[in-house]
This record gives C-alpha cells, sequence and structure tokens, in this order.
C-alpha cells in the first residue's frame, strides 16, 4: 500500500506543512527503532500537535487503507517503530506537555511525547516520582512506555508501566478518540486501561497519559557487591529473594559489561571482577538499614569479593549513570549486537546463566550481560561482526537456544521490551492457538480493519487471521448438537 | 568514518539537541543526522541539498558528545562532511550561504574588521541606532535585522588597550603565557582581553599577546572549509612559535578549535600546541587571586565549546564562586545551546532567535542579576535574547567579573 | 434449542458426573441468583469439563453464571435467566508454588483463607483481603476486582496477577500473561478478565505473585473529632515517606459495627516491616495523629479479620471520586442519611479514595436509596467518580441501574469486545455494566 501525493496533501491539511516529513532523506531517519536491524522506511511522517490532529490522521488513513505506525522517541530495542509496510508514521514528539500535576490525588497528566525523566524531574522538588524507569528513561516518552508496558530496574519493587497508569486518551484504529479510567480508581466495566497499555501502537494512538506519582522514599541506599563467578551472584540474587526481601532494584552486570562501562562511563564499578550485583534499597531509613545487614550477609555467605555502599548522591547517581547507560556503550565492544529479553523464574538463575555460558562458547561469540537480575529478566547482548561471514547467523542461533533455554524453564518470551516485529514469531512458543487467537480478536475490537502498526505483536500464524477456530471441546454424545 | 559505526542509535543525544528539542524530528537530531552521514558514506543515498539542509541546521554545539556513552565524535564527523558538501558545492536553497561567506571573509580578517568599527561606531554614537531601532526600519529586512540586533556596543577609542607584553605582578612566577586575543573579542570585548591579561598577571604569569596572530580559523572549521582552515591554523601556530608555557583563550569557540589543531593539521607542531592550549577558567582555576567582596547574583551558561567542545564545566563555577558575596545560582539545562554557535545566529536567525528565547526564558526563572558566560558569541546572544524579552540581565564573560573583584597588590 | 429438558440434564451429568450435577429444585432454590433459581447447578472438577459445560452451554443458549464462593453473587443487574449455575468449588487445588521465586498457581474455586493457610507455612502470603472475604475463592476475587487494606501497599488483584487462564463461552480453554514476574509478551489478557464479572470468560486458574510476610507489625486506631481531622490525618502520611501496609477510614457506625471506641471517625492504619521501622513509623503515625487531636490506640492482628461486621446489612454502596476526597465523600453520605435516620457504616481505602458502606433497613423506606444514589452519582460524576450498588434487594435493583452510567466511548468498546467473546451472549448476560 503507497500512499498517494492526494494523502500527503491531505495530511498537510490536518497538521500543515510543518508537521509533515516527506522527503527520502528524512523519511529515512524513520526507518529504524534502536533494533536498527530491522529496517521499513514510512512513506510519510507526520508530527501532530494535538489529538484532534492525531484522529483526523487516523481517519483519514482508515478511509484509505493506509497502515500507521506510531512512535514516540524511536528508543524501542523490537523493531515497533519502523514501517515494514510503508504508510504513515505518527510521530508523538511534539505532544509532549505536562497538562496537569495534581499532587493532592497523587497523579499527572502528560501528552505521550513527554520524555519519562522530566516529569519526575518537574515533580522531584514537591517530593514526588513516576516510578516507571527503562534504562532509556532520559528519552523515552511516556506514551512510548505505556505501549510497550516498559519496565526498569526499580519495577522489582514499584511493578511495570501498567501498574502506574490511571487512564489515558486513545484514538483507536477506527478512529475514536476515549478516554478511559480517571483519578477515580476501581471504576466498574472493563479493565480497558489495563489490556491498551502494552499494545504497542496495534489498538490505536496514544494521545495522553494520566500516571500515578508517587512519595519519594525517606532514603536510598545503593550497595555494589562484587563476585569472582557469574554462578556466585546469581546465586545470590535467588537467595535474596527466597529471603523476602524485594530491594527497589537488583541488578547484574559481567566482566565484559563492565569493562564497555568504565570505558565509556567511568562509573565507578570494580574492572576485573566476573560479575557486580547492584542492589538498591529504598524505603523508610529503618527499614532499609535492616535489610542492608541481611543483604551483606548473603553477600558474604555468597562469596562477595567486595561490597560497597554508595556514599552520596552523587556516587549513586553515577553508579546508576553506568547502568542505565550501558545499552549506550554497546558501540565501544562490538559492531553489531542482538538483545535478548527474556525471563526466567528467579530460583532458576543459576542454570540458566550455567547454561548461557556453554550456548557463548558453543558458538564463539562474546555475550554481554547487564539485566534486572532480581526479576529473572535477562539482557544479554550477543556480540557479533555483520562484516564476518557467518557470525551474524550464529548470533541467531545462539539467540534462540537461549530464548528456548529460558522458557523450558517456565519462562517469559520477553520481560519489558515488548514483541513487536522482533519476537512476533516467538509467541507461538509461549501460546497456544487459542490464546494467540483470542489475542488477534481483541485486536480487531480496536482496530477492525488492520491498520494500526501491522506485522507487530502477532505473528503471521493461521490462529491469528480471520476464520480460525480453536479445536472445540469434546462434547458428550448425543443428538442435540 | 569508523566513528559513525559507534553509534548504536540509543537516542541518548536527542533531548541534548537543541534543534531536536525545537523541531522534535529525527532528521534534525543527532542521531538521525548521523544516520543520514551514514547512508551517504555507505552509499544508500547522495549527499543532496535536502541532506545538506539537515546537516545545516545543526549548531555543532556537541551537547550530543556529552551525552554519547558510545563516544561517537560527533563534531568531527560533522565537519568532515560538511568538507565532502562544501567540496561538491552541495547547497540547500533554504541555508543561507551568502550570508555565510560574507563572515567568513570578514570575521577573520583584523584589517576588515578594523575597518568597519568606525562606521559602527558612528552608527551607535549618532543616535542613529536608537531610530533605526524605534521606528523598526530594519523589519523588512530579516538577514540585516539579526545582525544589527546582535551587535554589541562597540567600545570606543580610548578602552582598555592590551600591551603585546605584560609583565607578571604577583604571586610566584607561575611562567609565560601566550594569550590568544580572538577576532570578536578583540574588535567588540577589549576589555575582556585586557582583564585576562590582567588577571593572568596577577596569578604569576607573563603575558604575550602576539601582535601578528591572526583568526584561529573556527568558524571555517565548523562550515567544512577545511583547507581555509588549515591555512590559518598554521599561521596561528606560526605566530605563537616563541617560548611559552601556556596558550590562552578566552573565547570557548576558539579554544575548542585550538585544541583540535593535532587532530586537523596531522603534524607534531599542531600536536604540541594543541596540548599547550587551555581556558582561561583552567588557568585560574588553581591561582591564588586577592578577591574583593562583590555582592551580585550570578547565574553561569556554559558555552557549548566550553562544556562539550574542552569539557570544561567545572572550573568557571569554582572561579565563580571564589569571589566573596557573590551567589552562583543554578541555570536549568545550562549546557543547552542559547543559539549563538559561531555564526549560527547570523545564517539560521529563525532557529536561533528560539533558541535565544528558550535560553532567555530559563535566565529569567534564575532570579540572577547577571548570566557569565565564556565565550563572546554567547553574551551577544544572550544579551539580545534577554533584551527581547525585556529582561533587565548583564550578559558578561566570567573574567569581566573576577576582574571586578580583584584586589591587586598596590 | 431443540433439545429437551432431560436430554440436557442427561448431557451436563455426561460431563461432570451425577453427582456433581444439581437438578434437585430444593437445592438449587438455595443457589438462587438474585431470586432467580437456576435450572441446575454443576461442579465441575477439571478445565476440561469447564469447557465441556460451555461448549454444550454454547451450542444449547444456556445462561451460565460462574459461582466461586458465591458471597458476591448478588452484585449485578438481576439475571432474566439462569440455566446453568457453574460452581467452581472443586476446582480448589494449589497446582504450583515455588517459595523461592514468591509464585504461585492456583485453582479458581480455593478459597483465600485456604491459600493463606498453605502459604503461611513459608512465611508468604497473596495480599488480597476483601473485608469479611476470607472464605471467598480466587477466582471470584479476581472477577469482581475485589479489593481489601493490604492494597494501600500491595495493589488489588490486578497488580499481583501473573498469568490467568479461563475458558472462553465456546468452551475454548485459554491462556494469558506468564508465570514470572515480568512478562510483556502479548496483550495483557489476564487484566481484560479481572473484574469482568464472569461475562467474558469462566477463571480456571491463576498465577499470582507472592509477598514474604513482614518480620513484624504493628497496628494502631487513631480516632479523630471530625472527618475533616481524619482526612488531614490521611494526606499528611499520603504526603510523608511513611510507608504503612494498611490505612482505611471508619466512621462511627463502622467503629461500633467493629466493636471500637466511638468517634466521629478513626483511621485504622497498620507497619509491616524489619521490628525497628515499626517502631520508628509506628512512632511517627501516632505523633502525626496526636497533632491532629487523635485519641491512639493499639489494634490485634485479628482486628482486620472482623472488619466484615462493618458491611453486614441489606444495602451495600461502593462509591469513589478523587482520592484525596474520600472523607468529603464519605460525610457527604453521612450526611444524606443523617436526614433520614438511615444508619450507614462506612470503610474508605485511603490511596484509592474507595468507600464501601453499609446502608441500614430503613435505606429502603419511601424511595430514600433511590434518591441518595442519584444524589451522589450527580455530586461524584462530576469529578469522574461512581457509585456501585454491590447488594440490594430485587425490588431496589428493578428500579435503578446499579452499576450506574458509564462513558457512552468506552461502554462501546467494551460491548464491541463482549460481542467478539460471547457472541451469542451466555455469559452473565445483562448482568454487568450497559447490560452487558
Amino acid at each position: 500500500m503507497s500512499v498517494e501525493a492526494g494523502l500527503i496533501r491531505a495530511l498537510t491539511g490536518i497538521v500543515g506543512r510543518a508537521g509533515v516529513v516527506a522527503t527520502l532523506e528524512g523519511r529515512l531517519t524513520y526507518e529504524c527503532d534502536m533494533h536498527t536491524f530491522y529496517k521499513g522506511i514510512p512513506d510519510v511522517v507526520v508530527l501532530p500537535e494535538s489529538a484532534e490532529q492525531a484522529a483526523a490522521v487516523v481517519r483519514l488513513c482508515r478511509g484509505a487503507h493506509v497502515p500507521i505506525v506510531p512512535r514516540g522517541s524511536g528508543t524501542g530495542l523490537i523493531g515497533g517503530a519502523m514501517a515494514p509496510q510503508g504508510g504513515v508514521m505518527v510521530s508523538m514528539t511534539r505532544m509532549n506537555r505536562i497538562l496537569e500535576v495534581d499532587i493532592a490525588n497523587r497523579c499527572a497528566t502528560v501528552e505521550p511525547g513527554l520524555i519519562n525523566l522530566w516529569l519526575s524531574n518537574a515533580t522531584r522538588e514537591r517530593g514526588y516520582f513516576f516510578a516507571p524507569d527503562p534504562s532509556s528513561q532520559m528519552v523515552s516518552s511516556i506514551g512510548g512506555n505505556v505501549s510497550t508496558n516498559a519496565g526498569g530496574p526499580h519495577c522489582l519493587k514499584y511493578g511495570i508501566t501498567v501498574n502506574h497508569i490511571l487512564g489515558l486518551q486513545m484514538v483507536t484504529g477506527a478512529g475514536e478518540v476515549v478516554w478511559v479510567g480517571g483519578k477515580a480508581q476501581d471504576r466498574p466495566g472493563y479493565d480497558l486501561t489495563g489490556v491498551m497499555v502494552g499494545a504497542e501502537g496495534t489498538f490505536g494512538l496514544v494521545t495522553a497519559v494520566m500516571v500515578r506519582l508517587l512519595h519519594l522514599p525517606e532514603d536510598v541506599k545503593t550497595l555494589l557487591a562484587s563476585f569472582s563467578t557469574i554462578e556466585d551472584a546469581s546465586e545470590t540474587v535467588s537467595a535474596i529473594i527466597a529471603d523476602g526481601i524485594v530491594p527497589a532494584a537488583l541488578e547484574m552486570l559481567d566482566e565484559v559489561m563492565i569493562r564497555a562501562i568504565e570505558e565509556g562511563i567511568h562509573a565507578g564499578y570494580p574492572k576485573g571482577a566476573s560479575a557486580v550485583l547492584l542492589i538498591e534499597l529504598d524505603g523508610p531509613r529503618a527499614e532499609i538499614e535492616a535489610q542492608a545487614v541481611r543483604i551483606e550477609k548473603i553477600c558474604r555467605d555468597h562469596l562477595a569479593l567486595e561490597l560497597r555502599v554508595a556514599q552520596n548522591d552523587a556516587e549513586r547517581a553515577l553508579l546508576w549513570k553506568g547502568r542505565k547507560e550501558a545499552a549506550g556503550v554497546i558501540g565501544r565492544i562490538t559492531p553489531s549486537w542482538l538483545l535478548q529479553d527474556a525471563v526466567v523464574p528467579r530460583s532458576k538463575l543459576p542454570q540458566v546463566m550455567r547454561e548461557m555460558l556453554a550456548i557463548s562458547a558453543r558458538h564463539r561469540l562474546v555475550f554481554a550481560n547487564v539485566f534486572h537480575a532480581g526479576d529473572g529478566n535477562l539482557h544479554p547482548i550477543i556480540c557479533y561482526d555483520d562484516r564476518v561471514p557467518g557470525e551474524l547467523d550464529r548470533a541467531k542461533q545462539a539467540n534462540e537456544e537461549l530464548l528456548h533455554a529460558c522458557l523450558q524453564l517456565g519462562g517469559s518470551v520477553t520481560g519489558e521490551h515488548g514483541v513487536g516485529l522482533d519476537k512476533a514469531k516467538n509467541l507461538p512458543y509461549q501460546f497456544a492457538d487459542a490464546d494467540l487467537n483470542f489475542m488477534a480478536r481483541l485486536r480487531r475490537v480496536f482496530d477492525p480493519d488492520g491498520i494500526m502498526n501491522p506485522g507487530k505483536l502477532l505473528p503471521d500464524h493461521p490462529a491469528c487471521g480471520e476464520g480460525f477456530r480453536p479445536v472445540a471441546p469434546t462434547l458428550p454424545g448425543g443428538t442435540w448438537v | 568514518m569508523e566513528g559513525l559505526r559507534a553509534c548504536v542509535h540509543c537516542g541518548i543525544c536527542l533531548p541534548q539537541c537543541p534543534t531536536y528539542r525545537v523541531l522534535g524530528e529525527e532528521m534534525d537530531s543527532p542521531r538521525g543526522r548521523i544516520y543520514l552521514m551514514r547512508a551517504a558514506a555507505d552509499g544508500r543515498i547522495a549527499l543532496t541539498p535536502t541532506l545538506a539542509r539537515h546537516l545545516d541546521l545543526c549548531l555543532g554545539c556537541r551537547g550530543c558528545e556529552t551525552a554519547c556513552p558510545s563516544g561517537v565524535p560527533f563534531g568531527s564527523l560533522l565537519e568532515a562532511t560538511r568538507g565532502q558538501i562544501e567540496r561538491r558545492g552541495i547547497r540547500s536553497p533554504e541555508s543561507d550561504q551568502g550570508t555565510l561567506s560574507l563572515l567568513l571573509a570578514l570575521f577573520p580578517y583584523p584589517d576588515r574588521m578594523a575597518a568597519l568599527l568606525p562606521a559602527l561606531r558612528l552608527y551607535q554614537g549618532s543616535g542613529l541606532q536608537a531610530l533605526v531601532r524605534g521606528l523598526g526600519l530594519l523589519a523588512p529586512f530579516r538577514r540585516l535585522r539579526t545582525m544589527e540586533a546582535l551587535l554589541p556596543r562597540v567600545p570606543g577609542v580610548g578602552s582598555a588597550r592590551l600591551e603585546e607584553l605584560t609583565p607578571a605582578r604577583g604571586g610566584k612566577p607561575r611562567g609565560r603565557a601566550g594569550l590568544l586575543v580572538g577576532c570578536v573579542q578583540r574588535f567588540f570585548y577589549p576589555d575582556v582581553n585586557a582583564q585576562t591579561a590582567r588577571l593572568l598577571a596577577a596569578a604569576g604569569y607573563e603575558v604575550v599577546a602576539p601582535r601578528e596572530q591572526g583568526c584561529c580559523g573556527a568558524l571555517h572549521l565548523h562550515s567544512g572549509r577545511l583547507d581555509d582552515f588549515r591555512a590559518m591554523a598554521k599561521q596561528l601556530v606560526a605566530s605563537f612559535r616563541g617560548d611559552v608555557d601556556v596558550i590562552v583563550a578566552n573565547a570557548a569557540g576558539c579554544g575548542s578549535a585550538l585544541k583540535e589543531y593535532g587532530h586537523w593539521l596531522q603534524d607534531p607542531e599542531a600536536e604540541a600546541f594543541s596540548q599547550k592550549v587551555k581556558d582561561i577558567s583552567e588557568v585560574l582555576v588553581d591561582a591564588d587571586l586577592p578577591l574583593g567582596e562583590l555582592p551580585v547574583t550570578v547565574t553561569y551558561q556554559d558555552a557549548c565549546h566550553l562544556a562539550h567542545g574542552q569539557k570544561v564545566r567545572a572550573e568557571p563555577r569554582a572561579l565563580l564562586r571564589r569571589i566573596p558575596g557573590l551567589k552562583l545560582v543554578e541555570l536549568a539545562e545550562s549546557d543547552l545551546c542559547c543559539g549563538s554557535a559561531g555564526v549560527y545566529n547570523l545564517v539560521e536567525p529563525g532557529m536561533a532567535a528560539e533558541l535565544g528565547r528558550r535560553t532567555a526564558e530559563r535566565i529569567r526563572e534564575t532570579g540572577a542579576s547577571i548570566v557569565a558566560a565564556g565565550n563572546p558569541g554567547c553574551i551577544m546572544q544572550m544579551d539580545r535574547a534577554c533584551r527581547a524579552l525585556g529582561l533587565n540581565v548583564e550578559i558578561v564573560h566570567p573574567v569581566s567579573l573576577l576582574a571586578r573583584a580583584l584586589r591587586e597588590a598596590p | 434449542m431443540a433439545v429437551s429438558a432431560p436430554a440436557l440434564r442427561e448431557a451436563l451429568a455426561a460431563i461432570v458426573g451425577g453427582d456433581c450435577l444439581v437438578s434437585d429444585p430444593a437445592l438449587l432454590a438455595a443457589l438462587a441468583v438474585d431470586g432467580v433459581t437456576p435450572r441446575w447447578a454443576a461442579r465441575p472438577g477439571s478445565v476440561e469439563e469447564v469447557s465441556r459445560l460451555l461448549a454444550l452451554a454454547s451450542a444449547e443458549g444456556l445462561h451460565v453464571i460462574p459461582r466461586g464462593s458465591g458471597s458476591s453473587l448478588d452484585c449485578g443487574m438481576p439475571p432474566a435467566r439462569v440455566d446453568l449455575l457453574l460452581d467452581c468449588g472443586r476446582l480448589s487445588a494449589i497446582l504450583e508454588h515455588s517459595p523461592e521465586d514468591m509464585v504461585a498457581t492456583v485453582q479458581a474455586g480455593l478459597s483465600l483463607a485456604a491459600l493463606g493457610a498453605a502459604l503461611g507455612r513459608h512465611r508468604q502470603r497473596f495480599p488480597v483481603d476483601p473485608v469479611g472475604g476470607a472464605s471467598r475463592s480466587i477466582g471470584g476475587v479476581l472477577a469482581t476486582s475485589a479489593t481489601g487494606p493490604l492494597r494501600f501497599r500491595h495493589g488489588g488483584g490486578r497488580d499481583l496477577l501473573l498469568g490467568l487462564r479461563f475458558v472462553q463461552a465456546d468452551g475454548t480453554s485459554t491462556w494469558g500473561g506468564s508465570k514470572v514476574v515480568k512478562s510483556v509478551t502479548g496483550y495483557d489478557v489476564p487484566k481484560l478478565l479481572v473484574g469482568s464479572f464472569g461475562t467474558l470468560g469462566v477463571i480456571v486458574e491463576a498465577t499470582i505473585r507472592l509477598h514474604a510476610m513482614p518480620p513484624a507489625s504493628g497496628a494502631w486506631l487513631l480516632s479523630f473529632a471530625s472527618h475533616a481531622s481524619a482526612a488531614a490525618f490521611v494526606a499528611g502520611v499520603l504526603d510523608s515517606t511513611l510507608q504503612p501496609e494498611r490505612m482505611v477510614v471508619l466512621n462511627g457506625p463502622a467503629l461500633k459495627a467493629a466493636a471500637r471506641p466511638q468517634a466521629r471517625a478513626a483511621v485504622a492504619i497498620s507497619v509491616g516491616s524489619s521490628a525497628e521501622a515499626v517502631e520508628s513509623q509506628g512512632g511517627d503515625l501516632r505523633r502525626l495523629g496526636a497533632g491532629l487531636g487523635a485519641t491512639v490506640s493499639a489494634i490485634p492482628d485479628d482486628f482486620w479479620l472482623e472488619l466484615g461486621a462493618v458491611l453486614a446489612g441489606p444495602v451495600r454502596l461502593r462509591l469513589a471520586g478523587e482520592p484525596s476526597k474520600l472523607c468529603f465523600w464519605l460525610a457527604e453520605m453521612e450526611h444524606l442519611a443523617g436526614e433520614a435516620s438511615v444508619s450507614v457504616s462506612a470503610l474508605g481505602e485511603a490511596g484509592s479514595g474507595a468507600v464501601r458502606a453499609a446502608l441500614g433497613r430503613a435505606a429502603l423506606d419511601g424511595g430514600w436509596l433511590l434518591r441518595a444514589v442519584a444524589s451522589l452519582r450527580e455530586g461524584l460524576s462530576a469529578e469522574g467518580g461512581y457509585l456501585v450498588v454491590e447488594r440490594a434487594p430485587r425490588e431496589v435493583k428493578d428500579e435503578v441501574d446499579v452499576w450506574g452510567p458509564i462513558s457512552p466511548d468506552s461502554l462501546e468498546i467494551m460491548k464491541r469486545i463482549k460481542r467478539q467473546f460471547d457472541p451469542s451472549g451466555i455469559l452473565s448476560p445483562g448482568r454487568f455494566v450497559g447490560g452487558l
């Protein structure tokens, strides 16, 4: 489906000349998100400045049967904000205002293009913050976070994006503008907010978001523990969780990653250790003091080499800068990479890490690890050089083997990055035909014509197609049917 | 272009990019510009006028370099690509190459600037400027209006003179400092040069400001006119060939270019030269300066070529904090470009004015009465932007505040 | 539909076994839903049996109402008819509990009490505690989106649910979500089923996130002379770094029902943490309360279990406006009731702002309840709030929409969802919002 000149004129009529990108040079820069492996150039990009404009764009495209691909800051890791079938990309970056901060009701309403961290920056002085903190939070948009139901290091304690969304406004694929949820909680009716979060743009365009704000904790304590083996670090993570402690964050970094971070950011991670745990506790001072004592003991029992507590805000901020920009320093260690986001039950962490070492050795590939160990959410970065023949294939094979290992242990395909184009094909590993079919039908409720972000989230699979019927349960024999 | 491959497309640079902040468009962001440069280098697209336009709109502030975890050398990639575009004569109709050429033919030539000054002095002194501004006579002429609005108070004939040699005056002798007087600085802000020499002398330096020094070529470098730049750089290196321990710049844009001579000229003398270059704040930060009370509230804007180009952030702030009575309040997003960017504000007045307005808004929020910035272009730009907002603040070089507070031994 | 009743009975019995099919009129009368006696009640013993029951019901157009403990069956509009009451009571197994992962997978008919006892052996718990709801089933708690005091710290069932197996109207057994604590693989289907009151599918299994029992805990009742003081205390705690586990507001009659000393209003609050933190936070909370004139008393652990009495009565309302207005709406309701000498025993969830209230029998006199509901809804709707009549005699339900109005845009989407997944309308038809 290509976009005709007439459609571009009509789009210009909606968003103005400055809101349309139609040149090849301009469009080219929108052909991928952070997963640059997947490319698809949109036929045109529009930048609406209001929900009304966004709705007009959707209605126009629906009438013309043209696909729509929503895009926030383009930091996704799943090939979500790219246009495999061309069509109209809708960039929400110009809708980035904070519409309301309501401290009495501990919430804020923002436009989708607002950068995640800017919201906390705006409310911190008043003692509040927006809890979801994907590592990209200094650039990713709240609309993008909502669409991918983003996680982050601190979602171990605070939960992922959906737990912090009170309501949202969406222009559905059917062209409706609907506000769901709001300040009054537990409204009767289906939890549309809950199911719209994480829809990855396949239901519609998110045009406003009402988020929960949390009070800043009384105190924060950040510990760094280093280990001589990845196994020791993994056992430590499992032991902390099994002890019933829920740290605010519990992250693991391996030697390869530490080296890259120290080269690029000089965050103060101990070079030479095989694995480091970054453990953050927050809450009432007396509570975290007691937890820290228990955690330190667990670390020592698991042969921690070094235990260090960040002495001040600057030191803590630097440790987190190193952690959060880890994805960005990859460029220092490898020309190309694949990033896995699978999850395993937390108790299976030592087992899966052993499996990972074996896979990496088998395929002669370097894996760099930086991940949310407390959640069992792995992020191995599989390094390869696209200029070396065969390396990409080996990397893909290793990636696939690791994914299967995780699923075999009872895990999940993606913990927080989302599905997008990248992982759609993997959904049948985790879901039966009936489950996929349910999702496909749910999608049709919001997007009857299939124009919203086609090709993403669900696989090209018979169960997702029209006319599919799951195998009917057997009925007792008889004459009535 | 190995540097292009280091970009992992993470986007951490986006919020640090002034043009992305205004436009919200990928191709006018560092990540997008790198993507275009890489696409051109890989032969996926041609170097077109449209591509050139997106690069022209870049201020070259290098805020993205500071943000980049992967260490992409954006500044030199941009300059190299601009060089390619320049060599092939690719022009975007929307970019004001005429003004750029005019300015590049004016600023770097001391004799031409010197010839222009009396006329400007007359324009301001005669009351003509007030008339022109009051009646909005330049309203129809966008470029001229922009330049006129940026024009600082042209110094009088009798303003402070900088001797070629200033002897050390106090403290323990610290050696010989060569002072770069700059082009804009020497004609529009000669006081800053004189104050710089005074402070260096008070700190124990013998200061030499070679008469024969010309332009550093920074503006040409940033515009991709690499041949002109190299010629100017060689000449400047030659003019500082004498025995100096440190070469001091007080204009961030110049200092940043001087520090990169080694990279661009690829010769040992230039490399040795670059090694000696320091911003004035780096030189003074640990010097003994007798400073007296100066009870003012000051905020500090990072000049891009100091903060991003030279990674100098702490020193100017530390110096200002040393002045007794001076209250330094932080400026929000102080490292976001004010829109000056060399001659950018003259060739891209629209974008520059918007960035200036945003900077002035943030300045207003601080409540400070003085803004310090270590680069003459930034001072002019913020001065105009604050005036446009009706904000009554003084924009000065940090050196000027130090000089005001300096209590020299009799 | 061309099948005779005996044939249907036979078919149902063939699925669940004769012992597990109730067709005795006397027994069925005791299972009436809002006064409507079901034709049959089946007690399936497996997911497969649930599937086959629903497939049959779909084919035959039987109206089905799923049942957990039966505690909330009277919530919703009265059914036009009930052909099959699908009792999940036999599905009460704990399928998996991995203490070291803090995750469990359980069948829907398992009671909160039984789950609590099993988890307690590992010093863990599923922190969903609707008042007076220990005997309620997990499936029912999720289907009705029930919450209790612990929601303040741990969120509701929606937030603790990781994965869900449910059977669609046509009998298709369907899984959504995952069995790990973090997953965004596909749509968050479990959220759609939570609070759907049996209209989209029958919940049969749930994978839930668990929490550790706190090492120590303490609880206090702070009694205030006015709603305003109680409101100030709640606002003070919310706008602080204190992190209680529970915080509920009780009005005078609620205190009486809970056998506590009389006051205009009180806040019951608990802290669960390390002993030191309980001590220090408890001190801060008491000081904050004392500053607002509160009388503070310690309350025992079983206080929370006995709160059920507070919400007993023929009429029960649930309402919420802006969370910060909790005490305002509480007072508003009391004011309306006071004029007609109707007793109101109310419990408010600080944080979420949801208020649950039991009204005395006098509420049914002279149409007072209908007027009060209309008046409160009018005020609440101005701030996006709502009021649900959770329990009322049949004659009241004939006069009032127990759910109240829903925004037409949202309702349109909800109707499309219902049509998509229950096209022949056999699952609790007409009982939910907007006639879904």
